[in-house]
């Protein structure tokens, strides 16, 4: 079998030829137009944009549209490639939901790592005052390469679960629009080659890219730009797949108030990608514009605002908090019913405050600008807009404890992670007031609160429930059963380790310590007896903390891949769950419902005698 | 049940489905573009630049007909009119092209030698806003003809049927989509506001 | 036997914990959370709020974790026992309670946020004005005095009187933020922006740029002097006869 068989191979390659088909282009227009033959950046944007196109020919993810538009048919394909291992299916493509999933999956599990490796770097810097190993250009690059490597790692993560888990949990055949599935992950790829690729040059704006400092300095900032472009493509294409999935292919019986939670959390992340994406492409769109051709949106020069991308940037990036966080919501709202034996507490309103945090999150945008300088009168209402906010959150909180209270509860590795999220995002979402309040966030904006609460909100509402959603639909598509000792190991390192860095990082927070900065003032908070400043021992712990947590991930790495080898075999339904998903064999099959399934009963009905969410249909049936 | 009513059923299903899609499609469509309406309020408040008045009235008129010859394509189609199906479609890339034609060469001054436009992009705001929304609105038209093309390539062919014909209905769609999406443009850009010198 | 999930005293056993809960959380909070001198009035504003909002948070987050623990201790379960849980599907009225008084809640910090807003923003009489610049990687001050202007790189005010700043920048975004006096602003292009503080103690202190700014953004810094009056029309008579002097010199 030869390497260039595999999809992604083939996509690389395209991709490098289309890299320098888009530089020769670039440079004999410009030829032509009498300029001089190169300027890194308009040339490189030309290449980008040719590389990109050239991955997803070469990956074939277009392939059936090409045929269509000369009118030749294209059945839908089935199971993995012919004359080809099996295992190939994974790294081309494939328009299986459940092979699209892993892909999504694994790649983000990926790019967490990628994401983390970053941190880890200059945490280990920051651990003492004085610059040790990094300089501050390297410093200011690879903050923002955490941020937008840890962002590619929740928006790849979400389309995983809901990917793997919309149309199984609504007894669907597959996505409505697999072929458009397809192409949506497949865009993530050369995104992910732009981003890193951005190190090259080096950018040095965090990942706000706040101009007139990103409409200057290394060409490393059109990478990023172009790069989330494509993310936001894929996340449009996406949410548009998953809407469209939801709203039409449930089965009969099933009513909205019928599906899984976890779709409803699903769906209000879906409607902000759907609509907000567009204005963080836009703005970025408009800051590469600026670049290459100096149109000044942004620069008051040419009679721009940089207040303008504030507007923009938030319009989008604070309701993609609410993507990153409401599908976790639901994987919570998901666990904790099976393993309570209770039903989920007051369903409605659970459903509904997804779809109202995700409504209220378009109107609180200006809370990231207290300090920005926009006129003092839209202070007061975008405080009381965000303190808004709290209301349909504290619904899900005092739901989920309805829901435990008077449960038969167990411990396996996916309760805890549920468990240890909705602590988490406890702390997270508390430490929110203090920032929405205008008074107390002219004090803590743009400091290292910020990062204890955000983190704690991202941990909270995705990587937690991310990693509980691991393990608890682990035994579903692999067929076999995870370590269980390694797994409670996992939680019972990260929990602590993550309290200590979160309420760390507001620690130093408050005594001063900003963000975004390579070095710090060792007398923040004055001197300690252990010879120590109060700063410095704030700042070792988080950095220790952040180890702890990435060894605890490598762990679950391990766990997860021995496991598949050598785990127990799991059993169609190890969990005891009502959801239709649990109902067919584990590892799923190829066409997940053999006969279409029926909605007879609501679906957490855990502890009522007699009663079943599912019943699949028998031949002839109907 | 027979295998013919089972297809039947599965293109209605698959039609619906289709229909849907596009319509999320839209609501995506109108942040992008309500986003750069957004823009060109912020920046330039109750002030317009410097247009050419004439050229935008005719580019308007154009491309409203442009739908109208698109409907026309689409009704003929439905009632098993090739002639005027394809002719249509015919009129409705010319009128498109128009259109093109009369913002690039015309607005943009893309062929100076032949038309001076008078704004550039790099020069102010009110040439950046100009050409980010026209040139966002250009982008979606160049595509639609680009749909247009195809179309009618596969019309000819006999791809369509009265009955099937999911090509060209959306081809239609799109096509009023970008038509509507200009009817908020062009006040936003020619009439609303007073001139900035 | 087990008792029933909605025993009274399953509740009471909760709601003393929660007490206890908040007491203790909000201690540890306190202390976790060591806030920098307070050296401008409205810093004692800041902090008041910062206090509210804590014991609001203490109490909130006990809540939720007392309840939570409860659960995982007393409604495990015991060995041996394979049924369900009991069954019961929501209750509208608690939903309703525990969406009406949050939204209370938010009533009353919207109510404290926009009053502490106008009280820290309100103009005052008898202002020290200056001009502020920021530009990559550094400070500049403009005294206004009545035998023309003068340029400071160290920020030098009276102790006990309004100050306001009035900043641009001549490149890229920056904040000004003196931790001690907890306020900040942004520092913009092309655009004035306003900030007010008295300082209450005297004293060096450090601004820091706290929006970052390229490359030596951390180490964009000013020293801060808050000076007795005396010495403040001292400072400025004497910064401004030198500055005279240089005029007259370089004329
Ligand atoms: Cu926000
Ligand atoms: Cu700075």
């Amino acid at each position: 079998m030869s390497l260039m068989s595999l999809g992604i191979v083939r996509g690389f390659v395209w991709q490098i030829a289309g890299t320098i088909i888009g530089i020769v282009f670039a440079v004999a227009m410009r030829l032509m137009m009498g300029m001089s033959p190169w300027a890194t950046e308009p040339v490189w944007v030309v290449a980008i944009l040719f590389g990109s196109m050239g991955f997803l020919i070469g990956v074939g993810s277009m392939t059936d549209w090409f045929k269509w538009m000369v009118g030749i048919d294209t059945p839908m394909r089935h199971g993995p490639p012919k004359g080809k291992p099996a295992w190939t299916r994974y790294f081309g493509v494939d328009y299986n939901h459940k092979v699209i999933g892993i892909q999504y999956t694994i790649t983000a599990i990926f790019m967490l790592a990628v994401g983390g490796a970053f941190a880890i770097i200059f945490r280990t810097e920051l651990a003492r005052s004085g610059l040790q190993f990094l300089n501050p250009g390297q410093y200011n690059t690879f903050i923002g390469m955490h941020g937008w490597a840890a962002i590619f790692a929740i928006f790849i993560g979400i389309g995983g679960m809901a990917n793997y888990l919309v149309p199984l949990m609504i007894g669907a055949e597959d996505m409505a629009f697999p072929r458009l599935n397809a192409f949506a992950f497949w865009i993530n790829i050369p995104a992910i080659v732009w981003l890193l690729a951005s190190l090259y040059h080096g950018w040095d704006a965090g990942w706000t890219l706040y101009p007139l400092l990103s409409t200057r300095g290394e060409p490393g900032f059109q990478f990023v730009f172009l790069s989330v472009f494509l993310l936001g493509f894929s996340s449009i294409l996406g949410s548009l797949n998953l809407i469209a999935t939801m709203l039409m292919m449930r089965p009969k019986g099933m009513s909205l108030f019928r599906m899984p939670i976890f779709c409803w959390g699903v769906m209000g992340a879906s409607i902000i990608q759907l609509t907000a994406t567009q204005f963080i492409a836009q703005s970025f769109l408009m800051l590469s514009f600026e670049r290459t051709l100096g149109m000044p949106f942004f620069n008051p020069d040419g009679g721009g605002s940089p207040l303008l991308f504030q507007h923009l940037f938030w319009f989008y990036s604070h309701p993609a908090v609410y993507v990153w966080v409401l599908p976790g919501l639901g994987v919570i709202s998901e666990i904790l019913p099976v393993f309570a034996r209770k039903p989920l507490f007051g369903y409605r309103w659970i459903a509904l405050s997804s779809i109202a945090i995700a409504l209220v999150g378009f109107l609180v945008w200006g809370h990231h600008m207290f300090t920005s300088g926009y006129a003092n009168s839209l202070r007061a209402p975008f405080m009381l807009a965000t303190l808004l906010v709290a209301v349909p959150t504290g619904v899900k909180f005092f739901s989920w404890l309805g829901t435990l209270w008077g449960g038969k509860l167990t411990f396996p590795t996916p309760m805890l992670f549920a468990l240890g999220a909705i602590s988490v995002f406890l702390l997270g979402g508390l430490s929110g007031p203090p920032l929405a309040l205008v008074g107390s966030d002219l004090f803590l904006h743009d400091s290292y609160f910020v990062i204890g609460h955000f983190h704690a909100t991202i941990f909270g509402g995705f990587v937690f429930p991310f990693l509980a959603a691991l393990y608890f639909w682990y035994p579903k598509v692999t067929g076999r059963m995870y370590n269980e000792t390694l797994g409670k190991l996992h939680f019972w390192i990260m929990t602590p380790a993550f309290w200590m860095m979160s309420v760390g990082q507001m620690s130093v927070g408050v005594m001063g310590m900003r963000r975004r900065i390579a070095d710090y003032d060792p007398m923040l908070g004055g001197m300690t007896s252990s010879g120590l400043s109060a700063v410095e021992i704030g700042q070792t712990v988080v950095t220790i903390s952040a180890f702890l947590i990435a060894f605890s991930i490598l762990l679950m790495i391990y766990n997860l891949l021995n496991s598949a080898e050598v785990g127990a075999l799991a059993g169609n339904n190890p969990w005891r769950s009502r959801s239709p998903e649990w109902q067919i064999p584990s590892p799923a099959p190829e066409h997940s419902y053999a006969t279409p399934i029926r909605v007879v009963g609501e679906p957490y009905d855990y502890g009522l005698p007699g009663s079943t969410y599912v019943t699949m249909a028998t031949a002839g049936d109907d | 049940m027979s295998s013919a009513t089972t297809t039947a059923e599965a293109y209605r299903t698959q039609l619906r489905m289709n229909r849907m899609g596009l319509w999320l499609f839209f609501v995506s469509e109108v942040f992008l573009f309500g986003g750069l309406l957004a823009t060109r309020f912020y920046l330039w408040g109750n002030t317009r630049p410097e247009l050419d008045q004439s050229i935008g009235l005719i580019v308007t008129s154009v491309l409203l007909l442009s739908s109208l010859s698109m409907n026309l394509s689409e009704k003929g189609l439905e009632h098993n009119n090739r002639r005027l199906f394809l002719g249509g479609l015919v009129f409705t890339f010319v009128f498109g092209l128009v259109f093109l034609v009369g913002v690039m060469v015309f607005e943009w001054g893309l062929f100076p030698a032949f038309y001076e436009g008078h704004l550039t992009p790099g020069e102010n705001v009110y040439g950046a806003v100009v050409f980010a929304m026209t040139g966002m609105h250009a982008l979606h038209v160049i595509t639609g003809l680009a749909f247009i093309a195809i179309v009618w390539n596969l019309g000819r062919k006999g791809s369509y049927s009265p009955e099937r014909h999911w090509g060209v209905e959306s081809c239609a769609i799109y096509w009023h989509f970008v038509d509507v999406v200009w009817i908020f443009f062009y006040p936003a850009l020619y009439l609303i506001g007073h001139v900035a010198h | 036997m087990r008792q029933s999930s909605t025993d009274k005293r399953h509740f009471i056993t909760v709601s003393v914990l929660v007490l206890i809960g908040t007491a203790v959380m909000f201690w540890l909070l306190d202390s976790a959370l060591p806030m920098p001198i307070q050296a401008s009035i409205q810093a004692q504003t800041v902090d008041q709020v910062f206090q509210w909002t804590l014991i609001a948070i203490a109490f909130l987050f006990s809540l939720v974790v007392v309840f939570m623990l409860y659960t995982v201790i007393v409604f495990r379960r015991r060995r041996g026992d394979t049924g369900e849980g009991e069954h019961f599907e929501g209750n509208t009225a608690l939903e309703i309670i525990w969406t009406v008084v949050p939204l209370l809640l938010v009533v009353l910090f919207g109510y404290i946020g926009v009053t502490t807003l106008t009280d820290i923003t309100k103009a005052q009489e008898n202002e020290v004005v200056v001009q502020v610049e920021g530009f990559q990687w550094s400070w500049l001050f403009t005294y206004p005095t009545d035998s023309g202007e003068f340029t400071s790189t160290e920020l030098v005010l009276p102790v006990d009187q309004p100050a306001r700043m009035e900043m641009s920048s001549r490149d890229v975004n920056h904040s000004f933020w003196i931790v001690e006096m907890r306020v900040k602003q942004d520092v913009l292009p092309g655009q004035t922006t306003v900030l007010r503080f008295t300082p209450t103690i005297e004293g060096d202190y450090k601004l820091r740029c706290a929006e970052l700014c390229g490359l030596s953004h951390w180490n964009m810094l000013a020293s801060v002097r808050i000076v007795s009056p005396e010495e403040y029309d001292a400072w400025l008579a004497q910064q401004s006869s030198q500055a005279a002097a240089i005029t007259t010199a370089s004329n």
